[in-house]
């Protein structure tokens, strides 16, 4: 090195010889000592160290996401994928990198594109766990007035953005769900591309989605040239869509610029789910009207009706599992339809109403009442999907003396985090009509009751997820309510039995459902039902559709160990 | 810092600052602050304009600082404040700027005090700069240089030296002042001059490193690139270029924190 450039700060020299000149203004020696101080506190003496550890409050980063953030910052240098799979507080790792930077000084303008439904949740996280004053962008201008900003990667590349943002250097840049940009030949992998940035982290979990090539355009957002040219990388590295070769190589080269936790790899072991499956007998009354809607809807699919009409009468179908109150919702809504088109309601709707009258209580909220109060004081999350179920059931938690809340999709975000504070100080049950949408906690709670069960897996495990993740210490118990003799037997015997559902994560559930191809498990198991008559037939579709699901789910398995295989990261030890 | 020591600085701050302290438990302080204070710590610019516009009842912000939550009064709606916390920040920042220029003299010993025959006071200038080396990470450190401004000898550690004296910002009694003979422009320069000796004579393999980290990737870059390339591509790989110095260069930087003309007997500094 022949000379170290020094770039010296002379401005202050002027403003010292004005107060010479005024003679004013002086600061006395205690003022004079504690800006030293001040300016003591802030000296960061070494390179390697994490600062950033130290200056958060709320919550204690998890071991491999500080590992990440000292790999990003000390070997990276800044510019990395964070492939974590999902759960594993991508996220965090990002706001630790950034804190860090900022900290240092080295980064003071930032950009973070995310997919616009997570633009808010971005900026909470970020004024929340990090204390950094990031904004969500909403308007034109606040390119221009703001040094970190959130927007929706949607937005930002469409003009008039994308001119504004082109024209800025940004110390860092950070893209969420970055499998938008696997394809060279798009907008988003051409706009990352063009923007003018310092440090670059692309989070995803899926780096690799369909072919090997993805992986080659992440990597060439960040460093041109890692993985060789193009036509190199095809030559040496390729040897199918899916399959590398002289993976050892690749996969050296592919760990200098990525980063993948696994669940199974660290000592992330969640706890234990225990599963319970209760039944319940129901009611002489309630087993007439179980009857009387599944003739109904029999009878009706058998006219031959739109498939419109077919939704409405499986959630009909579904809904006499849930409660008599979701019954009477939809029956209400038919009965005034009839009405308005100057019908009579016809004599099979007005024998259900008849018969929904006659039921006077819910042998599932007594049992349910009974269980909350056996596990009092524990808190007990109490899943459903229909709204009139909710209501009914909060109502009935206020009569017993049992202190509730609700929880659904529609709530703002305000709400939402009110009523999650709610439970966790002050109720002992929530009722909770959804269970997708990031930032639901409720990591101190772990009991859970399906008060009814979705159809579709993917809302289950979603429901599972709210309290079985990260941070939870405790065994979470999961109470399946299965209503003796009904399609709801059914259904939690193939989620439970025949697919283990509750028990395991399983992973790639939303791409192996896909992989199944054929319509959703809903309308299959409507059409099983309707058009099959005896138990046994349905148990026999159901066993069938189980295996499926297990031949498609071992085949994603053997492929994913491949793609892994290259994503592994073998520290060197010398 | 440790919340302890955050406490202890912050008392100071309001103090010095001139903010009424309303309450002081064991976990938590309550404050009016000055006006001098809110305006550095609360960010309100068209608040203060109005005010003095109207001239009316400046109306300062009480605040309510937590050191420890876990025992914070019940029902005290405050702000917890720690390192890294935004208000703490801003604390930091407006003690700074408070304390950015000086002019002191020193203060005489006892009995000397009232000595009958007039004593001269040399001065000196006294930077304390922050010392920045910069790569793709960053470190810094606190320099602290004197420099005589009537022989031109230059001190270091010179805070730490004044801190065993005490000063006051009026001339005593029975001293006088000896002119200098260096501008305050050239004595800055002198001084530049040695913190640039000092550099470059550190060990500097951080640089060295990031020079190399540099070239290899400006190396593979080219190895990226054919030879002849179309214009998009011309214009990407001059950006990348760009970016990887941005990202690597490694340099350093000099910025003043504080500065005082600092008049004392001879031989106080050495």
């Amino acid at each position: 090195m022949k000379s170290l450039p020094i770039r010296m700060d002379r401005t202050w020299v002027d403003e010292f010889q004005t107060k010479v000149d005024r003679d004013s203004d002086w600061a006395d020696w205690e003022r004079f000592q504690l800006a030293v101080e001040a300016a003591e506190a802030e000296i960061v003496p070494t390179f390697e160290s994490i600062q950033s550890l130290k200056q958060i409050q709320g919550f204690d980063p998890l071991p491999h996401q500080i590992d990440v953030t000292k790999r990003v910052i000390n070997e990276m240098r800044g510019r990395a994928i964070l492939a974590d799979e999902v759960g594993l507080g991508k996220t965090i790792e990002a706001g630790l990198i950034l804190k860090e930077y900022i900290i240092r000084g080295l980064v003071k303008r930032a950009l973070i594109l995310v997919p616009s439904s997570l633009v808010l949740q971005w900026t909470r996280e970020l004024n929340q766990k990090f204390q950094i004053p990031a904004v969500a962008q909403k308007k034109g201008w606040m390119w221009d007035q703001y040094d970190f900003i959130v927007a929706s990667l949607d937005t930002a590349k469409r003009d008039p953005h994308r001119s504004c943002v082109l024209s800025k250097h940004y110390d860092i840049v950070i893209v969420d769900e970055a499998h938008k940009l696997k394809n060279r030949r798009t907008k988003n992998w051409q706009f990352i591309n063009e923007l003018r940035k310092k440090y670059c982290l692309l989070l995803t979990a899926t780096p690799v989605q369909n072919e090997m090539a993805e992986l080659y355009n992440l990597v060439t957002l960040l460093k041109p040239g890692q993985l060789g040219k193009q036509t190199d990388f095809q030559s040496d590295y390729v040897a199918g869509k899916r399959k590398a070769k002289n993976e050892a190589q690749l996969r050296e080269e592919i760990s200098r610029v990525l980063i993948r936790n696994r669940r199974r790899d660290s000592q992330l072991h969640l706890t234990k789910r225990k599963v319970k499956t209760i039944t319940i007998e129901l009611s002489p009354e309630e087993r007439a009207l179980y009857d009387g809607i599944t003739q109904f809807v029999r009878s009706k699919y058998r006219e031959g009706t739109d498939l419109k009409s077919m939704l409405s009468l499986l959630v009909l179908q579904k809904e006499v599992c849930s409660s008599r109150d979701a019954v009477f919702h939809t029956l209400f809504k038919l009965v005034k339809k009839g009405e308005e088109q100057k019908e009579e309601v016809s004599p099979e709707v007005a024998h259900l109403i008849r018969l929904l009258r006659n039921v006077r209580s819910s042998s599932k909220v007594e049992q349910a009442l009974r269980l909350i109060k056996e596990l009092s004081p524990e808190k007990v999350i109490l899943f459903t999907e229909f709204r009139a179920t909710q209501d009914m059931l909060l109502r009935e938690l206020t009569q017993a003396g049992i202190p509730a809340v609700p929880f659904r999709g529609g709530f703002n975000r305000n709400k939402k985090d009110w009523m999650m504070e709610l439970f966790q100080k002050r109720a002992q049950v929530m009722v909770a009509t959804e269970a997708g949408g990031e930032g639901i906690n409720l990591q101190f709670c772990h009991h859970m009751i399906n008060f009814d069960m979705p159809w579709n897996p993917m809302r289950v495990e979603q429901r599972i997820g709210r309290i079985h993740r990260l941070g939870q210490q405790h065994d979470v118990s999961i109470y399946n309510f299965s209503t003796l003799n009904t399609i709801e037997e059914h259904i939690i015997w193939l989620l439970q039995e025949k697919i283990q559902l509750f028990e395991t994560v399983i992973g790639e559930l939303e791409t192996i459902l896909e992989k199944m191809e054929d319509e959703s498990l809903e309308h299959n198991l409507m059409r099983i039902m309707l058009e099959t008559h005896d138990e046994a037939q349905i148990r026999q579709h159901l066993d069938r559709w189980g295996d499926t699901f297990h031949q498609v789910r071992h085949a994603v398995a053997v492929e994913n160990e491949a793609k892994e295989e290259l994503l592994r990261y073998e520290p060197t030890t010398n | 810092m440790n919340q302890q020591q955050i406490r202890s600085f912050t008392e100071r701050y309001l103090r010095l600052q001139g903010c009424h302290i309303i309450e002081s438990g064991p976990a938590h302080i309550t404050t009016r602050l000055s006006i001098q204070a809110d305006k550095d710590l609360l960010n309100r610019p068209f608040y203060w304009m109005y005010v003095e516009k109207m001239n009316i009842e400046p109306q300062p912000v009480t605040l309510n600082l937590v050191f420890d939550p876990a025992n914070q009064p019940p029902g005290l709606k405050g702000e917890a404040l720690f390192f890294g916390a935004p208000r703490f920040s801003q604390i930091l920042r407006s003690a700074q700027k408070h304390g950015r220029f000086a002019r002191l003299y020193q203060v005489p010993k006892g009995k000397e005090a009232f000595a009958s025959q007039s004593k001269a006071y040399t001065p000196w200038l006294g930077v304390n700069y922050k010392l920045s080396y910069i790569c793709d990470q960053k470190k810094d450190r606190l320099l602290s240089l004197g420099i005589n401004l009537i022989s031109g000898e230059i001190t270091p550690d010179f805070y730490q030296q004044a801190q065993s004296f005490q000063w006051q910002s009026k001339l005593p009694a029975h001293r006088h002042l000896l002119p200098p003979r260096l501008s305050l422009n050239e004595a800055v320069g002198e001084l530049e001059y040695v913190v640039h000796e000092q550099i470059q004579n550190e060990d500097l393999s951080w640089a060295e490193q990031a020079q190399e980290r540099c070239e290899a990737e400006l190396a593979q870059l080219d190895s990226f690139y054919p030879d002849s390339l179309s214009e998009e591509a011309e214009r990407d790989k001059k950006q990348r270029r760009e970016e990887i110095v941005w990202q690597y260069a490694p340099r350093a930087e000099l910025h003043c924190i504080n500065a005082g003309l600092f008049y004392a007997e001879a031989q106080t500094f050495s």
